[in-house]
C-alpha cells in the first residue's frame, strides 16, 4: 500500500494544480483583476514610500552638504549674527578646527525672458577652514583643479566669484566666466559663475544643486553681513578632552552667542517635514486597506466559485492540507505576479509622487530639490511583504474554509451562506470590538496611537458594513412591502438578494464602504481645512496692500533704512497707515525647540484670533512685552496661557510670558507674536520684512491699483513686490491647493481601488448566478427584466454602500482633523460638511457599483436559458 | 638657496581646492597636487601672470627692520625657521615653523567685507624628536585677512593663527626698540598629538646677505632671482611639548628670508639646500649651500654655497669649487619617494671635508607639497682637525615618480 500511497500524491498534485490552472484560464478577467488589485495596492504602498524616502534624503543630503562632520554650532541669537572678531578670536584660542559660514538665500534672475526666477542657498565658506568639515567643497575639483577651471586666486579676490554645479550652471545656461544678477532681499547684485562645483559622487552633486557657494567675503558682500557671521562650525570629540573643550569654547562667548549640537538642524528639519510625512503615511495606509480588501474579496471569490471543483477532487482524495496547500499556492503567484507589477508601477508612480511631495516641501519648509528618486532596497522589501503577506493573509481566510468544507457540502451553495450568516455576526462583532479599541485609544496622545485609531476605524467600519447592508436590504425589502408589479418583485429579489449573496456581495459591501468613506473623509478634511484657512487669511489680511521682498526669501525690505521707508511709503498719496512687520528666527533653550520663527508686529486684535486666554488680557500682556504663541507652536512645545518660553535675545536668554495662544495657518512649526518695539530693543534689530498698507476706507479697485504701482515704482534699483489683500488670499488658496494635491491623487487611487473591487466583486456574483438567472429566463423572465434586476442588486449594493459611507467618512474626517491633523500639526479646523462630497461619494459607489453591473448584465441578458442551465 | 618661490606657486596655484584637503591641522593626507609635484609647478604657469609684481633685479642693501617685515610689491616670501635644540635632560630635538606669503594678486582688492585678501598665508611646522624617533609636521593655511594672517616689520610680527613669531620688545620696554629678541610659538595637533612650541630667539650673528649682496639668482634670465638674507646663528631657548610631556631646551635657530617674484628656469626638477651650524658651542661657522637639480641629473650653474665666518663676513662659494657626494639613501613607506641620506661635502679651498646625516631618517612632511625637511648632524675636519655641527637640510623634487607634464 505504501509503495502506492506515495506514487499516487505525484500524481495527483498535478491534477489539482491543473484543475486549478485550468479555471483560472478560463477566466482571465478574474485573474487579471486579482493581480491588478495586488498590484495596485503595492504600488500606492511603495510609491508613497519612495516619495517621502526620496524627500528624506534629499533633505539630509541637502543639510549634509552644509552641516558636512559639523559636531557643534555658534550661533547668534540676534538675527544680525555673529560678529566676525568672535572667529579671530575662536582661532587665537587655539580653538580648532572651526569654520566660519555665511548663510543666505538668493533668487537667481533668469537671463532669458520667459524663464523664471529661483531661489538658490547661499553658502559663504572660508576655503581655509572647510577641510575638516565639508569634504565635497574640500575635495572639490580634487587634482583636476586645472580642468575644473576653479582657480581660488580668482575665487577669493573677484567680487562676486561663486561656484555651481554643472546641472544648476546648465539650468541657468551659464558657462564659466559668465555674471549673471541675483536678487537678496530686494537687492541686486551681481555676480560672476567662477567654477563648477563637481562632486564625484552623484548624490553629492545632486544635493549641491540648489547650492551657491562663493567665499566668505562675496557671500557678506551679497547679503549685506557686513561684519557678521551665520554660524562657526566646530568639530568636538564626544570623549571627555571634547567636553573640555565644548566648556572652554562656551567661556569665550560673549552674550548672545551660544554653542549648539549641530544635529539639531537635521532633525529639526526631519522634524519639520515629519507631520507631512506621517499623514502621506496614514493615506497610504488607508490606500493599503483598500487594496487588501480587495485582494481578499478576489481571493475569497476564486475560493467560493470553485467549491464545486473543490468538492469534486475532495472527493476524489484530494486531502485538506492538499487543498490548503493549492489555494494557498495559487494566492502566492498572484500575489508575486500584482507584486512585481506594483514595485514597477510604484516606481512610476514614486517618480510623479516625489515632485508632489518636494512641491509641498518647497512651498511650506524650505528649498530642496530632490531630482532623483532614492531607490531604497528595503522599501522594495517593505513592498514584497506586503504584496505577498497580505496576499497570503488575504487567501487564509477562503482557504481555510475550503479546506474546512466537506466534499459533499462544498458543492451545495446554501451551506456556504448559512456560514456566511454566521460569519456576519462575527464579522459584526469584530468591527465592534475594533471601534471599541480605536475610541479606548482615542485619548493616547501619540501619533502612533492616532494611526491605530484611524485604522481601527476604517477596518471596524468595513467590518460593520455587511451587516448594515443587511439591515438596509431588509429595510428595502420591507418599504416595498407587497406591492405588486415588476417593480415589487424585483426590487424584492433584489433586496433579498443583497441577504442571500452574502458570501460576495458582504466583501463588496466592505471594500466599497472603506474606499468611499476614504474619499469621503479625506474629502471632509481638505474641505474643512480649506475653509478654515480661507476664513483666517479673509479675517487676518486686514491690510488693503501688502508689501514684501519679491520672493519668498527671508530678506529685508530696506534692509539699512527702515524708518525711511516707513516714511517714503506712507507719503505715497491714499496710504492712511504703514504697518512694518519683522518675521526672525530666533533660538529657544526650551527643549525640543530648536529655532523659533518670531513675527515683530504692532498687534492687531482685530486680525488676530485668540482661541485661549481671555482676548483683553493677552493683548495687554502683549503690549508688555509678553508673547502670543500660534497653535501649533503651542502643540509643539506644550505651552499654554501663562507658561514661560525661553529665547535667546541679544543680551542673552529672557523668559517670554505666553499671554495667549492664537489662530495661525502660516507654519507648522508654529510662531511666537511679539511687539515690534520690545523685539527691535530686545535683539537690536530695527530692520522690516515687509508692510501692510491701510488705504482710507472705501478706496476702489483703481485706487489700490494706483497706490500699488507708487509703491512698485518706488525705488528702481531695488523693487518691492506688492500684492493686494485678495491677490494674497487667492495666492494662499493656490498654494494651500498645490500641497493638498498630493493627497487628492491619493484619494483618487483609493477610489480606483474601490472601483476595481466592486467591479470583481460584483464580476464573480453575476457569472457565478448563471444558472439561477438561467432557472428565471426559463420561467418566463424576459431579457429586460434580468437586466433590470442586476442593476438593481447592483445599484443596491452601490446606493448600501454609499450611504453607509456617508456616516464612516464623516467620522474618519473627524479622526483625521481632531486626532492626526491636531496633533501632528497642532492646527485646529472646524468641520465643514460640503454636502457635494456627500453627494460625489453617493454618485461615486452608485456610478462603480453600476458601471460594475452593466457587463454582467448584458452578457446574462444574451445567454439563452439552455446554456446557462446546461451546467448541470 | 632657500625654498623655491615656486614651490609656493605650485602649492597655491596648482592646488586650488583640491589642496584644501590638506589644510587640516594634522598631517595630511597626499594629494594629486603634492605627488605632482615641482616639475610641474616649474614648467607650467600655475601661478599666474607675474605681471604687476616687482622683480628682484640688481642687489640693494636690506634696511632693518623694515625688511624683517613684509614685501607686499613682491608675489612671494617667506619667514623660515629652523633650529636644533636639546633639553634639560639630554634629548634632541629639531624643528621647524615656516610662514609663506602667497600674493594672488598685484593689487588689494578694494572689497566692502573684511575678508577680501590677496594673500594667502601657509604655514608648516614640524617637530623632530630624535629620542622618541618620532617625525610630526603639520600644516595649514589662512588668508590675510582680519589679523588670522599677516605680517608686519614694526612691531616684528608674523602670525597664521595661533602659529606666531613677534618682537618682544613691544611688550617688554626694557629691550629696547630692536626687532630681537623675539618669541616663536606654534600649537597643533590634539591629544597625544598635541604638539607646540614656545621659544625666545635672539638675533645671534646680525643678517647676512646671501648671493650677491642679497640678490641670489637662481636662473640665467634677468629677474629669475630673489633677495634672500639670512640670521645663520639665533641662540634659541623655551619650551616644546609632545601630548602630555613638556621639555625645557635650548639650542641654535636658524632664520631665512627671501622675496621674490620669480625665480627658477623650467628645466628644473628640484633642489637639495643645507644650512650647517658649524663648532660644538654657540660660537662657529656656518655653510649654506644649495644644489639646484637639473633634469639630466647635473646642477645647475646657479648652484652656490657661503661660508660665514663667526664674525658675520660671508664668502660666495661657488658650485665649481665644491664636491657634493650622496652616500646613502632613505626609501619614504609613505610616498615610495627615494631621498638621498647621506652626503659628503668637500671644498678645497676651505679646507673642508664633512660627512653630514640625517638625525632620523623620516623627516618627509606629506602636505599639500611634499619633500623632506629635517635635522642633520654634521662631523668632518677642517684643516685636519675634527669639527662637529649641527644643521637642516631641505630636499624637495624627490617625491615626484610621474614624469613631468608638458
Amino acid at each position: 500500500m505504501r509503495p502506492s500511497a506515495a506514487s499516487a500524491a505525484p500524481r495527483r498534485a498535478p491534477l489539482l494544480a491543473r484543475a486549478n490552472r485550468r479555471h483560472l484560464l478560463r477566466h482571465p478577467w478574474q485573474l487579471a483583476l486579482a493581480v491588478l488589485g495586488v498590484a495596485l495596492g503595492v504600488a500606492v504602498f511603495v510609491s508613497i514610500d519612495l516619495a517621502n524616502q526620496s524627500a528624506k534624503k534629499a533633505l539630509s543630503l541637502s543639510l549634509d552638504e552644509v552641516q558636512g562632520r559639523t559636531t557643534h554650532e555658534i550661533v547668534a541669537s540676534a538675527p544680525a549674527g555673529i560678529p566676525e572678531e568672535l572667529f579671530v578670536a575662536l582661532v587665537r584660542a587655539g580653538v580648532r578646527p572651526a569654520a566660519p559660514i555665511v548663510e543666505g538665500s538668493v533668487v537667481v534672475l533668469p537671463r532669458r525672458s520667459g524663464a523664471r526666477p529661483e531661489a538658490l542657498r547661499l553658502l559663504g565658506v572660508d576655503p581655509f577652514s572647510e577641510a575638516p568639515f565639508r569634504p565635497a567643497l574640500g575635495k572639490l575639483g580634487g587634482g583636476k583643479a586645472g580642468e575644473s577651471g576653479i582657480d581660488l586666486g580668482h575665487f577669493l579676490t573677484t567680487p562676486g566669484a561663486c561656484l555651481l554645479a554643472r546641472a544648476t550652471a546648465g539650468r541657468f545656461g551659464l558657462t564659466v566666466g559668465d555674471r549673471f544678477t541675483v536678487r537678496v532681499g530686494a537687492e541686486r547684485r551681481n555676480l560672476v559663475f567662477a567654477g563648477l562645483l563637481d562632486a564625484d559622487a552623484q548624490e553629492a552633486s545632486s544635493s549641491l544643486a540648489d547650492l551657491l557657494i562663493c567665499d566668505l567675503s562675496t557671500a557678506q558682500e551679497a547679503t549685506d553681513r557686513l561684519g557678521y557671521l551665520s554660524r562657526i562650525d566646530l568639530l568636538l570629540s564626544a570623549d571627555a578632552a571634547g567636553q573640555r573643550e565644548l566648556a572652554r569654547v562656551r567661556a569665550l562667548l560673549p552674550e548672545g552667542l551660544e554653542i549648539q549640537e549641530a544635529e539639531g538642524r537635521l532633525r529639526e528639519g526631519d522634524e519639520m517635514t515629519r507631520a507631512f510625512r506621517m499623514n502621506l503615511a496614514a493615506l497610504s495606509l488607508l490606500a493599503l486597506i483598500c487594496g487588501a480588501f480587495l485582494i481578499y474579496n478576489t481571493m475569497t471569490f476564486l475560493v467560493v466559485e470553485r467549491r464545486r471543483l473543490i468538492g469534486q477532487l475532495r472527493a476524489l482524495g484530494a486531502t485538506r492540507g492538499e487543498i490548503f496547500r493549492g489555494v494557498l499556492q495559487e494566492a502566492l503567484a498572484i500575489g508575486a505576479a500584482g507584486t512585481v507589477l506594483g514595485l514597477g508601477a510604484g516606481v512610476v508612480l514614486g517618480r510623479g509622487l516625489v515632485r508632489l511631495v518636494t512641491g509641498t516641501i518647497n512651498d511650506l519648509y524650505f528649498a530642496l530639490s530632490v531630482r532623483s528618486l532614492a531607490l531604497p532596497p528595503l522599501t522594495f522589501v517593505a513592498g514584497i511583504v506586503v504584496g505577498l503577506g497580505v496576499t497570503l493573509l488575504a487567501a487564509l481566510a477562503p482557504a481555510l474554509e475550503a479546506t474546512a468544507t466537506p466534499p459533499r457540502g462544498a458543492m451545495v451553495r446554501s451551506l456556504l451562506e448559512g456560514k456566511s450568516r454566521r460569519a456576519l455576526r462575527r464579522a459584526t462583532m469584530a468591527g465592534a470590538t475594533l471601534l471599541a479599541l480605536g475610541a479606548l485609544a482615542l485619548p493616547i496622545p501619540s501619533l502612533l496611537a492616532s494611526f491605530f485609531v484611524l485604522f481601527f476605524a476604517v477596518v471596524g467600519f468595513a467590518l460593520l458594513a455587511p451587516g448594515a447592508a443587511v439591515l438596509l436590504g431588509r429595510a428595502l425589502r420591507a418599504a416595498i412591502g407587497r406591492r405588486s408589479g415588476r417593480l415589487g418583485w424585483i426590487g424584492r429579489m433584489a433586496a433579498s438578494g443583497l441577504e442571500r449573496n452574502l458570501s460576495r456581495t458582504g466583501v463588496a459591501v466592505a471594500a466599497l464602504v472603506v474606499a468611499v468613506s476614504v474619499t469621503v473623509g479625506v474629502g471632509a478634511m481638505i474641505a474643512s481645512f480649506r475653509g478654515s484657512v480661507e476664513r483666517w487669511l479673509e479675517r487676518s489680511l486686514t491690510a488693503d496692500l501688502y508689501v514684501a521682498p519679491a520672493e519668498r526669501e527671508p530678506g529685508f525690505v530696506g534692509a539699512s533704512r527702515p524708518a525711511e521707508m516707513v516714511t517714503r511709503l506712507g507719503a505715497i498719496p491714499g496710504v492712511v497707515r504703514v504697518r512694518p512687520l519683522r518675521r526672525a528666527e530666533v533660538s529657544s533653550p526650551a527643549s525640543g525647540a530648536g529655532r523659533v520663527r518670531l513675527i515683530a508686529v504692532d498687534g492687531d486684535p482685530a486680525a488676530t484670533v485668540i482661541r485661549q486666554g481671555e482676548p483683553k488680557s493677552a493683548w495687554e500682556g502683549f503690549a508688555r512685552g509678553e508673547i502670543l504663541v500660534s497653535e501649533p507652536l503651542a502643540a509643539r512645545l506644550g505651552l499654554k496661557v501663562g507658561s514661560v518660553l525661553p529665547l535667546g535675545t541679544a543680551f542673552g536668554v529672557k523668559p517670554f510670558r505666553v499671554a495667549g495662544i492664537y489662530l495661525d495657518y502660516a507654519s507648522d512649526r508654529g510662531i511666537a507674536m511679539i511687539d515690534r518695539a520690545y523685539y527691535a530693543r530686545l535683539w537690536r534689530d530695527d530692520r522690516i520684512s515687509g508692510f501692510g498698507l491701510d488705504l482710507a476706507p472705501g478706496a476702489t479697485e483703481a485706487e489700490v491699483a494706483r497706490v500699488a504701482t507708487a509703491v512698485r515704482t518706488l525705488d528702481p534699483e531695488a523693487p518691492l513686490a506688492v500684492r493686494s489683500n485678495k491677490e494674497l488670499l487667492r495666492n494662499s488658496l493656490v498654494i494651500f491647493d498645490r500641497t493638498f494635491k498630493i493627497t487628492a491623487v491619493l484619494r483618487f487611487l483609493a477610489g480606483l481601488v474601490a472601483f476595481l473591487g466592486v467591479l470583481s466583486a460584483l464580476l464573480a456574483l453575476q457569472l457565478e448566478r448563471t444558472r439561477e438567472i438561467g432557472v428565471l429566463r426559463a420561467l418566463g423572465m424576459t431579457n429586460g427584466e434580468v437586466g433590470a434586476l442586476v442593476a438593481t442588486e447592483t445599484g443596491l449594493l452601490g446606493l448600501s454602500a454609499g450611504l453607509l459611507s456617508i456616516p464612516v467618512g464623516f467620522v474618519l474626517a473627524l479622526v483625521l482633523i481632531e486626532v492626526i491633523n491636531r496633533r501632528s500639526f497642532g492646527w485646529s479646523m472646524d468641520l465643514v460638511l460640503a454636502p457635494g462630497v456627500f453627494l460625489g461619494a453617493l454618485a461615486l459607489s452608485l456610478g462603480a457599483a453600476l458601471l460594475a453591473g452593466l457587463v454582467p448584465a448584458i452578457k446574462m441578458a444574451r445567454t439563452s436559458p439552455a446554456e446557462a442551465l446546461r451546467e448541470e | 638657496m632657500r625654498r623655491n618661490p615656486r614651490s609656493l606657486s605650485l602649492v597655491l596655484g596648482l592646488i586650488g581646492w583640491a589642496g584644501l584637503s590638506a589644510c587640516g591641522d594634522r598631517p595630511a593626507e597626499p594629494t594629486p597636487a603634492g605627488t605632482r609635484g615641482v616639475a610641474s609647478a616649474l614648467s607650467s604657469d600655475a601661478a599666474g601672470s607675474d605681471l604687476g609684481f616687482a622683480r628682484a633685479l640688481v642687489p640693494r642693501p636690506f634696511l632693518f627692520p623694515a625688511d624683517h617685515g613684509p614685501h607686499p610689491e613682491f608675489r612671494t616670501e617667506w619667514w623660515y625657521v629652523t633650529g636644533n635644540l636639546i633639553s634639560s635632560e639630554g634629548f634632541s630635538f629639531g624643528f621647524q615653523w615656516t610662514i609663506f606669503r602667497q600674493a594672488l594678486a598685484p593689487q588689494t582688492p578694494d572689497r566692502a567685507s573684511h575678508w577680501g585678501a590677496r594673500d594667502v598665508y601657509l604655514g608648516h611646522f614640524a617637530i623632530s624628536d630624535i629620542a622618541g624617533r618620532r617625525f610630526r609636521s603639520f600644516e595649514r593655511f589662512r588668508r590675510g585677512a582680519l589679523g588670522l594672517a599677516g605680517a608686519s616689520a614694526v612691531p616684528f610680527r608674523v602670525v597664521l593663527d595661533d602659529w606666531v613669531l613677534e618682537s618682544l620688545t613691544a611688550n617688554e620696554k626694557s629691550l629696547g626698540n630692536s626687532t630681537w629678541p623675539a618669541r616663536l610659538q606654534a600649537t597643533a595637533g590634539e591629544g597625544k598629538e598635541r604638539t607646540a612650541i614656545d621659544l625666545r630667539l635672539n638675533q645671534g650673528v646680525p643678517p647676512v646677505p646671501q648671493g650677491d649682496r642679497g640678490l641670489s639668482k637662481k636662473g640665467a634670465a634677468p629677474g629669475n632671482a630673489s633677495y634672500y638674507y639670512s640670521l645663520p646663528r639665533m641662540p634659541a631657548h623655551g619650551e616644546i611639548r609632545l601630548g602630555g610631556k613638556s621639555f625645557k631646551v635650548s639650542g641654535l635657530a636658524w632664520l631665512d628670508r627671501e622675496w621674490s617674484t620669480s625665480v627658477l628656469s623650467p628645466d628644473l626638477i628640484g633642489w637639495d639646500w643645507f644650512a650647517l651650524q658649524l663648532g660644538d658651542g654657540p660660537e662657529g661657522d656656518d655653510l649654506m649651500l644649495y644644489r639646484l637639480r637639473r633634469r639630466d641629473g647635473t646642477a645647475a650653474p646657479e648652484s652656490r654655497g657661503s661660508w660665514i665666518a663667526s664674525d658675520g663676513t660671508s664668502r660666495s662659494i661657488d658650485w665649481r669649487d665644491l664636491v657634493l657626494t650622496e652616500s646613502a639613501t632613505w626609501t619614504s613607506p609613505k610616498s615610495g619617494a627615494r631621498y638621498p641620506a647621506e652626503w659628503r661635502v668637500q671644498i678645497p679651498r676651505e679646507h673642508l671635508d664633512l660627512v653630514i646625516r640625517p638625525r632620523l631618517a623620516d623627516q618627509e612632511l606629506d602636505g599639500t607639497f611634499r619633500y623632506w625637511e629635517g635635522a642633520v648632524v654634521v662631523s668632518g675636519t677642517r684643516a685636519g682637525r675634527p669639527l662637529l655641527g649641527q644643521g637642516y637640510v631641505e630636499l624637495t623634487g624627490y617625491a615626484d615618480s610621474a614624469p613631468p607634464p608638458r
